[in-house]
């Protein structure tokens, strides 16, 4: 970084209202992109893989959707409708939910709230985009010839038998979960060991301590994924496996091995959103974080007892009632760290000084999906309701609330609050409430009716139902397309804001986080020539004496 | 870890440097001589079922536990590595216990037929064996008598 | 929150530091961390295979006993032995380069290296010989002497297992040849070893994990 630069791109009130020698043009040229190791530049670039994903994932569901309008077949036959589902759940889940907020904002943004210039291994992590694109490449080739028709659980034995391109999805599938390690450990590292002076564990921004209890879990959890996967592919592929009934397999064992990933998973999903929802509320609730290690360490909480509940997948699938009791109490333990979160959330909103901008309305509709998908959760934890409930649309509609309502929520708070600091332009605040509140309402209208629908028993992942069913579904494919129709609208005016948006400057939402001292788009090396040291806390906004980042307190006549 | 610059301290790195590799060779010598027991108590020896599988995890787990310790340098190094391991193992544990206690607290026939659990069986043709689904997912044709059909596994002893 | 500055940018003129390390003490302890973390993914890899090692050994028990006595207990306790002296060499290879005698420390990676390819080569014996036997897994199962419920099963996971644990062989091989190379060339000594212990922490992994299948498959 030269020394020579004629302004000190860290937020100060001199600071650039747009930093012109910024990570995005500092170096040009498709080679300078792709041999990058600026944790920055690798956010960037998950951010347009992952909203690629996104987009297919989505189209897969609006062709699961459209499918289910009517009673029978309607576009397609069933065999390519086991695909279709199959495929929105594995792009969704593998392409998307879990590498979306880490991989986008962890990478961006954490170093710069540790006062670091870098991850702890910049060169893994521009490894992990290519494994990314790797098991991307790996599992659409599987997709392109035929996809599979397993479901994304891909249980056994039908799994192991199946006909259909299995293989290479499996491969792909265990290929970005090595992706997933390699972040989860960089992000470990880089919290143990590259924090500024003055940042101690209880000074991390919140953000970082979710992405922390994120990397724990994708360290731990997914290798176990990675060995199921594999031996299913092998017994596809070889014939020769240890899931097989007739020479001794248990089926069961297969989803014992299964849920132990794909439970901590749902974490691995939920816990960046929670991240990015306590930057959101300090921010635009002008307030200190209300019981901050209560929320740090319940972040810490939902990593770890994660771990312990995984047979409620297996409720019905003939695990043992010893099994069954100690799953369904362990269940219920975990649901209270995230009730310490929305307590403390609610707690910091009280007093607070709230400006109701398009981060602030994501928030607000997040918390309404995970309170209320989340305490469907703990209904079905109850083993003698799940038992009606199991394979029914109310699963569905309850992990679509936390998936679509929590993460898809706080991934779009994240991605206004933070585009200013990453792209140095506003998007359009109109028009950011309008598809906020699009979003907010299709997404009511798509799953509502589902858990309606599971509860008269509706099975889920069936191609045809009875009559009966018919308006409730119609209604669940109305609200899609709504949801549909709001993704699109971001996603044009994003793009035009990049262009055309106004010059945001350091810090437009006058924000206490401490990625907002340095410039918009921050500089290559995040802060200049000088290391910044850390003297406070973050989100503190009761400390009105000290310096403000960049520009003026609230009133000043440029805020908007 | 509070100063966030410094998370070994400088003594602790001398302290490594200056040991002597004789720590290495008695390690060895120790493992060899693990590896010796093992054997014996399990082929020299006759240990009664379920112990002899104790005895053995036992000493497996010492001879790790040498590994891990001097080898890998965790009796040195401090806490954060150690940390790490042991999470790890009690992770693992977690996995390997519950999902074990599920077979063992499992309606016996929902197990997969075993010398425990085939007296249970009704008299007759072997009905309740599932059938080798064979590759391609299309169940074999109907065949009389208790078909070798892909794979059933003809019960041990037949039916009585 | 506020920025004074200091101006230490670190990484100017101290090789081998990276610029957003303040000190090659930090870089080398994250280094190792970053090793022990993916060591513990290594282990829950595994961990999954001895989970339904477990499983079955509990379902199966007495076929698993029968079993494991049909898999050659000299070769697996050479094996052993030669894993163990391997993992010495490893040791001893850091200590020495830590000691500036780079020569002797990549000797004695070679010779870990030749230690691999003993284990590998006895392995493979081992191997032709379950096969011929048609101690083979899941359906190619055809051992006549031993037919009972869970016998395929034991040689799916002995296949499974052992089979994995020799990819990480051969990777663990590949890793410590290219670090002996260079250790031979002089670019390690005590101010800079981390590939040295970073790939010694690899390797002993490896033999971490044969500690434990020797006894489950070889002894019990």
């Amino acid at each position: 970084m030269s020394p020579s630069q004629a302004t000190t791109p860290l937020a100060t009130p001199e600071a650039p209202l747009y930093n012109e020698r910024n990570y995005l043009n500092e170096k040009s040229g498709v080679w300078s992109w792709l041999t990058t190791v600026d944790h920055k530049r690798i956010g960037v670039m998950y951010l347009v893989l992952v909203i690629g994903a996104l987009f297919l994932g989505g189209v897969f569901a609006m062709l699961v959707r459209i499918e289910l309008l009517t009673p029978g077949p309607t576009i397609m036959s069933a065999m390519t409708y086991n695909r279709m589902f199959t495929l929105h759940g594995v792009v969704m889940i593998f392409l998307f939910m879990i590498p979306a907020i880490p991989n986008v904002f962890g990478n961006f943004f954490l170093p710069i709230m540790l006062g670091a210039r870098d991850v702890a291994f910049p060169r893994l992590n521009l490894l992990t985009v290519y494994l990314y694109l790797l098991g991307a490449a790996i599992a659409l080739w599987g997709m392109i010839h035929g996809g599979a028709d397993t479901g994304w659980t891909f249980y056994v034995p039908y799994s192991t038998t199946t006909v259909t391109k299995v293989a290479p999805i499996l491969l792909g599938a265990f290929i970005l979960g090595m992706s997933s390690i390699v972040s989860g450990l960089n992000f470990i590292v880089t919290v143990h060991t590259l924090r500024a002076p003055g940042i101690t564990w209880l000074r991390m921004p919140l953000f970082v301590w979710s992405i922390y209890g994120t990397a724990i879990i994708q360290v731990l959890a997914t290798p176990v994924l990675g060995i199921t996967l594999l031996l299913v592919a092998v017994e596809n592929v070889f014939g020769f496996g240890v899931f097989d009934p007739a020479r001794g397999g248990d089926p069961i064992l297969f989803q014992h091995m299964f849920w132990f990933y794909s439970h901590p998973a749902v974490y691995i999903m939920v816990l960046p959103s929670m991240a990015v929802v306590s930057e959101v509320v300090c921010a635009f609730a002008r307030k200190n974080m209300f019981g901050y290690k209560a929320v740090a360490f319940s972040s810490l909480g939902i990593a770890f007892v994660g771990f312990f509940t995984w047979g409620h997948h297996l409720f019905t699938s003939g695990q043992s009632t010893v099994n069954a009791g100690i799953f369904g109490v362990l269940s219920m333990f975990v649901g209270i760290f995230t009730a310490i979160k929305v307590f403390n959330w609610t707690a910091t909103l009280y007093k607070g000084s709230v400006a109701f901008k398009t981060p602030f309305a994501y928030f607000c509709g997040f918390l309404f999906f995970l309170v209320f998908g989340g305490m469907t959760g703990i209904a079905l934890a109850t083993v003698a309701l799940d038992v009606h409930w199991q394979d029914t649309y109310f699963v569905v509609a309850h992990f679509h609330f936390i998936m679509v309502g929590g993460t898809m929520m706080g991934f779009l708070a994240g991605l206004h609050y933070w585009w200013p600091k990453m792209f140095g332009r506003m998007y359009p605040e109109g028009w950011g409430l309008v598809s906020a509140v699009l979003i907010i309402l299709g997404f009511n209208a798509t799953f509502i009716p589902q858990f309606l629908l599971g509860n008269m028993g509706m099975p889920r992942r069936y191609y045809s139902y009875p009559a009966e069913f018919w308006p409730l579904n119609v209604a669940s494919t109305a609200g899609a397309s709504l949801l549909a129709f709001g993704f699109i609208i971001i996603l044009i005016y994003l793009l035009i804001s990049l262009k055309h948006g106004p010059v945001a400057g350091p810090n437009p939402w006058f924000s206490r986080g401490f990625e907002w001292i340095t410039a918009s788009p921050p500089p290559t090396d995040n802060f200049g020539p000088r290391n910044p040291v850390y003297t406070h806390g973050p989100h503190e906004y009761d400390k009105e004496a000290s310096p403000v980042p960049a520009g003026s307190p609230p009133e000043a006549p440029h805020a908007h | 870890m509070a100063n966030p610059s410094a998370p070994v301290s400088h003594d602790e790195e001398e302290r490594v440097r200056h040991i002597s590799a004789s720590r290495y060779y008695v390690v060895w010598v120790a493992l060899l001589v693990f590896t010796a027991l093992t054997i014996f108590t399990a082929r020299g020896v006759h240990i009664p079922s379920p112990w002899h599988l104790l005895v053995g995890l036992a000493i497996a787990v010492v001879k790790a536990a040498l590994v891990a310790l001097f080898f890998m340098h965790l009796w040195d190094h401090g806490g954060t590595t150690r940390l790490v391991l042991v999470t790890a193992l009690v992770f693992l544990a977690l996995l390997i216990g519950i999902t074990v206690l599920d077979n063992a607290t499992r309606f016996e026939l929902s197990n997969p037929v075993n010398d425990r659990n085939e007296r249970f069986m009704p008299p007759g043709p072997d009905i309740l064996s599932p059938m080798a689904v064979p590759r391609g997912g299309r169940l074999p044709e109907r065949s009389q008598g208790a078909g070798e059909t892909g794979g059933a596994p003809a019960r041990p002893g037949g039916g009585h | 929150m506020r920025t004074e500055a200091e101006v230490t940018h670190g990484g100017e003129g101290v090789p081998h530091l990276a610029h957003h390390y303040s000190n090659l003490e930090m870089q080398a302890h994250a280094a190792r961390l970053g090793m022990w973390l993916f060591l513990a993914t290594e282990v829950l890899l595994f961990g999954g295979l001895f989970t339904a090692y477990v499983v079955y050994r509990y379902t199966f028990s007495d076929t698993f006993v029968a079993a494991s006595k049909l898999v050659e207990t000299h070769y697996g306790a050479i094996n052993t032995v030669v894993l163990i002296t391997s993992s010495l060499t490893v040791a001893l290879a850091h200590h020495f380069v830590e000691h500036r005698q780079s020569r002797k420390a990549a000797l004695l990676l070679a010779a870990s290296v030749f230690a691999g390819l003993v284990f590998l080569g006895i392995k493979a014996i081992e191997y032709t010989h379950h096969i011929e036997a048609g101690e083979l897994p899941g359906r190619y199962y055809s051992y006549e002497g031993l037919q009972a419920h869970g016998a395929a099963m034991f040689w799916s996971l002995y296949f499974l297992m052992t089979g994995l644990h020799g990819i990480h062989v051969i990777i663990g091989m590949g890793v410590l040849a290219v670090i002996a190379f260079r250790t031979w060339r002089g670019a390690y000594d005590d101010g800079y070893s981390t590939p040295v212990e970073l790939s010694g922490l690899y390797w002993h992994l490896v033999d971490l994990i044969w500690i434990f299948l020797f006894p489950l498959f070889y002894l019990i």
